[in-house]
Formats: C-alpha cells, sequence, structure tokens
C-alpha cells in the first residue's frame, strides 16, 4: 500500500510528516495541508525527498478575518461575561460595571498585513476604524487607501496609538514571540490584543501577566501554544478580562469545503506536473 | 431616566407639582406615556443620536458571536474537562450570507454599512424605501413585504422602534417562513417578538438560533427556557453600553434639563 501513496491530504496536522514517514513512502509526490500556516511542517526535510507542498490561502483567509472581527467585537464589548451575567441564576450587578469599549471610530493596528490582514482592514473600515498596519513590506498606495490604512514601518508606533492590535502574522523564527514584555507595555492601558495567527507569536507568561496588572485592558485568542491550553491551573484560563476560542478561524462549513477544493486542485495539478495554484517552497 | 426608572404614571406625576422636564437616557421612549405626561405640562427628552453607532456594533457583535459559536466555544477552550478541540466543530459563515434587517433607520442603516464590509447581500423592510442613493450606498434591495425578507435571509435583523404596530411582529407564523438555518437577533425591544413562539421555534428547529440584547420583561425570571437553550445568545440590554457614550448620553440629558428649566428650546425633545 504504502507504494500506492502519491499524494498525502493533511488535515489538522495530521498525519505527522518525520523522516520515517517520508522514507516509508517512495512515490510521495504532493502534501496538500489544509490551512495557510505551514510552521507544523520542516519544509526542507519534505523538499529533500522531492515531495512538492501546498497550502490553502484563498480558501482560509475571509472565515478567517471575519472570526478576527468577531473576537475584536466579542472583546470590546465583553460578550461572554454580559452573557454569563445575563443567563446566571445570581441577577445582581451594577450597570456602571459592564460597560465595554467603542469599536467604531477606534484606532486598530493590524500586525501582519497579508491576505488576511488586508480583509480585516476591509470589514473594520465599516466600522469607520482608523486604521495602522505593520508588515515586512508596505503595500502599494492603492490598496492603502482603499482601506485608509497608515503604515507604521516601526512596530512600536503602531502599538502605542492602537485601541486594538490584530495579531495576523505567518509564524517564522522572526515572528516568535514577537508580541512579548515590552511590546505588551508599548500598548495602551485600555488597548485589546487579539491573536489570530499563532499561539507561538506572543509570549504568554507575558501576556498573562500584563492582562492581571492592568498593562494592558483586555485580550481575545484564537490561538494558544499548545492547543488547548493545559488544564491545570493555566493563568490564562481564569482571567476574565480573556477570551479564547478553540482555532475557530477557519471553522465554518463554507470554508471546510472551499480548503478541500483548493487542496485538490494543488494536488492534482502536481501529480499531472502541471504549475501548482498555492505551492509551497522551503526558503 | 436611566434604564426605565423611576416608573412614570399619574400618581408620581401628581406628586411632582413642579416637575418640568423627564430626561430619557436612550432612543426608545416606549415605556413612558407620552399624551399623559403632556396633559400634566411635563416636557421630554430622549438621546435619539448618539446610541445608533454602539447598537449597530453589538447587532454586528451578536450576529458574529452567534454564526461562529463564541460563547460555546470560549466555554470549551477552557472546560477543564477539554482535552482536545474536535476537528467536526463548525461554525456558520457571515461574509457573504444574506442579511434581512426589519426597520431601517438610523441604526439599521448604519448595520447595512458594516455588514457591506462583509459583503453580505443586504434586503430589508420598512414602512418606506429609502432614497436609492441611500439603497445603492449599502447595496440594501427593499422587501415591501416582510414575508419575501424572512424566506431569503440567513440572518434576520430587528431595529425597529416598539409601537402597537410592532408589537409581536415576529411571532409563530414570521418564524416559520424563515430558513431553518435562519438566526433572528433582537437589538430593538423584547415585546417586537413573540417570546413564547420564539421560544417553541428554537427547541423545534424552526429557527437555528437566537441572540438577543432585548427581553422582556428584563431580565427574564431565572427559570425562563430562552436561559438554557444551547442555541441562545442573551446580553443584558448593553447596545449603548460603552464609556463613551453613555458619557455623552448624560452631556445631552443634563443639556436637555438644562433648557427645560430655563424654559428655552429643549435639544432632543420627544413631541
Amino acid at each position: 500500500l504504502s507504494k500506492k501513496v502519491q499524494a498525502i491530504y493533511m488535515w489538522w496536522h495530521r498525519p505527522v510528516i518525520d523522516r520515517e514517514l517520508l522514507q516509508s513512502l517512495p512515490n510521495l509526490k504532493v502534501i496538500a495541508n489544509s490551512g495557510v500556516g505551514m510552521d507544523h511542517l520542516d519544509l526542507k526535510l519534505i523538499s529533500s525527498f522531492g515531495v512538492k507542498m501546498a497550502n490553502v490561502p484563498r480558501a482560509v483567509s475571509t472565515s478567517t478575518a471575519d472570526a478576527g472581527m468577531a473576537l475584536l467585537l466579542a472583546s470590546a464589548r465583553r460578550l461572554v461575561e454580559v452573557h454569563h451575567i445575563a443567563i446566571s441564576s445570581n441577577v445582581d450587578y451594577c450597570e456602571a460595571d459592564i460597560l465595554g469599549v467603542k469599536v467604531s471610530g477606534a484606532t486598530l493596528g493590524i500586525v501582519g498585513m497579508g491576505r488576511i490582514g488586508y480583509k480585516i482592514a476591509l470589514r473594520a473600515k465599516a466600522f469607520e476604524m482608523k486604521i495602522l498596519y505593520h508588515n515586512r513590506t508596505r503595500r502599494k498606495a492603492q490598496e492603502e487607501q482603499a482601506v485608509g490604512a497608515t503604515y507604521c514601518e516601526k512596530i512600536d508606533s503602531l502599538l502605542q496609538q492602537s485601541d486594538f492590535v490584530m495579531v495576523v502574522v505567518s509564524l517564522t523564527p522572526q515572528t516568535r514571540n514577537l508580541i512579548g514584555k515590552r511590546e505588551l507595555e508599548l500598548m495602551k492601558p485600555t488597548a485589546i490584543l487579539i491573536n489570530i495567527s499563532r499561539g507561538a507569536v506572543v509570549d504568554q507568561e507575558a501576556l498573562a501577566m500584563a492582562l492581571q496588572t492592568g498593562v494592558i485592558g483586555a485580550a481575545a485568542l484564537d490561538v494558544t501554544c499548545p492547543e488547548p491550553l493545559p488544564r491545570l491551573d493555566h493563568p490564562l484560563l481564569k482571567l476574565k478580562n480573556v477570551i479564547i476560542t478553540p482555532h475557530l478561524g477557519i471553522k465554518t462549513d463554507k470554508t471546510n469545503y472551499m480548503i478541500t477544493e483548493e487542496a485538490v486542485e494543488n494536488i492534482l495539478a502536481a501529480l499531472n506536473g502541471l504549475p501548482m495554484p498555492s505551492e509551497v517552497l522551503p526558503s | 431616566m436611566w434604564y426605565h426608572k423611576p416608573v412614570v404614571n399619574k400618581e408620581l406625576l401628581q406628586s411632582l407639582p413642579n416637575l418640568r422636564i423627564v430626561a430619557s437616557s436612550g432612543v426608545g421612549v416606549d415605556h413612558l406615556d407620552l399624551n399623559l405626561l403632556s396633559s400634566f405640562g411635563v416636557k421630554v427628552s430622549n438621546t435619539p443620536f448618539i446610541v445608533s453607532t454602539d447598537t449597530a456594533d453589538l447587532g454586528m457583535a451578536l450576529m458574529l458571536a452567534s454564526s461562529r459559536r463564541l460563547v460555546e466555544g470560549h466555554e470549551m477552550a477552557v472546560s477543564p474537562d477539554t482535552e482536545y478541540f474536535p476537528a467536526d466543530w463548525l461554525g456558520a459563515e457571515v461574509s457573504g450570507a444574506t442579511l434581512g434587517i426589519v426597520g431601517m433607520g438610523t441604526i439599521g442603516y448604519k448595520v447595512a454599512e458594516r455588514a457591506k464590509g462583509f459583503e453580505m447581500k443586504i434586503l430589508y423592510h420598512n414602512r418606506s424605501q429609502r432614497k436609492k442613493e441611500e439603497e445603492n450606498a449599502v447595496g440594501a434591495v427593499y422587501c415591501k413585504k416582510i414575508d419575501d425578507l424572512l424566506q431569503q435571509s440567513d440572518f434576520v435583523l430587528l431595529t425597529v422602534n416598539l409601537t402597537p404596530q410592532t408589537h409581536k411582529l415576529i411571532g409563530k407564523r414570521e418564524l416559520e417562513l424563515m430558513k431553518p438555518t435562519a438566526t433572528l437577533i433582537n437589538i430593538s425591544r423584547g415585546l417586537v417578538v413573540d417570546q413564547d413562539a420564539l421560544v417553541e421555534a428554537l427547541q423545534n428547529k424552526v429557527i437555528k438560533a437566537a441572540a438577543l440584547d432585548v427581553t422582556y420583561p428584563e431580565p427574564l425570571p431565572r427559570d425562563h427556557p430562552l436561559l438554557k437553550l444551547k442555541n441562545v445568545i442573551i446580553t443584558p440590554h448593553i447596545g449603548s453600553a460603552t464609556k463613551k457614550t453613555r458619557r455623552i448620553m448624560m452631556e445631552e440629558m443634563t443639556e436637555s434639563i438644562q433648557a427645560g428649566l430655563a424654559g428655552l428650546p429643549i435639544p432632543h425633545e420627544v413631541l
């Protein structure tokens, strides 16, 4: 059977692609990933076996951008907290204690202005948000103007001005712990951090400390490291001002379908020796 | 007045012979008997426009939270029993879906502007049709009959005033016209929806889910079925509950009171 396998379609990081597996599948030609992040794969190793790789950037961007906005709004308006108040048996609360933060007209800083980051900007613009962004490279002028985004060459100036900081970068050696103690201290004490990228982009210990001591206002995390967080006493699980969601960025029926479509496109192209729509190279 | 207190009735008005003005927080005045107040020569003001943006934002927040199962997801992520996140746990996509706005006033229109950013298809039902330029700006299509809106929408969002005409506007008949995959979002007033019919519709999967910032009464009695349904998000009437907006509301109410006491024209007077 192992000689027959020409393609692997990965689902949620399974199977684990290691040297042993690659050696046991001599006719493997392509691995297609059911998401956009490739940080769980050893790209150089896979490439050394002559196996091509693909991700599905087009399929995931819209639902992930929607999830980012959902988390931003939920966190700003304290949705999870107040829902529990609304349904709990103890109804005693003070109206002034459940006030949230205004979203419309606030400043959103997007860290990582790729496909997903740009879709977030399009959505935020509809809320008349002021948009700042930090990226390895600057976007074209028309792209900036279409969403009213201002480039911040230094991440510091984005952090200092933003009411909401949305992290949308890929996980690379450069972005590991991109948001640490220093960055959190640059943020406003009322600011909200939203992470829809990868848990390891944020220094989780520093984040827990910052949330406990009022260095920033709140956080909403669709991704953590690991997933799920260890159940025993992890500080992030207990904080009132944190919303954690189970990596649901791409989890909609529509997107699931589109992911499989895009992955299959890539697999068929690879097996037929044609250019792949979203090949990932090990650079 | 904040949160509809104190209750303004004949007894109260008779006991306050020098009362000149009632400044009510928020835009809705359905809790006030305007004719009664007028007969006592008492003026009324509200804070109509300042609440619109935050309320529209909350409508969007509820739609997104409901469709992506945010509250459920958070519970799963923090529950002591969770060992892994199941791969087949899915929500529904907001972008590209059809939003039906019932009541296209200031708040309804702001919702449409926000929904456009998500490339949603927008239908609306209103007492009167909006101008063409206004419709085109948000890509909204007028549904003269509410039935057409209900049958086509993935999300039905209520932003009407509460009046005798809109009382129980959404009842059994309307819920049955909706898609079984549709979600009802209410940011108007609890009484616009027939709550008993809604409970039945949710229990029998006539519609998929509901997200309610308003109920009747507020708060609901603690044993109410709506509090127990997994497919319902309830928030405690927080449409305008942001620090910035509450501050401005207070400023507007103070302005109205000062003008009322000085016999000057009252900003935001309700006639």
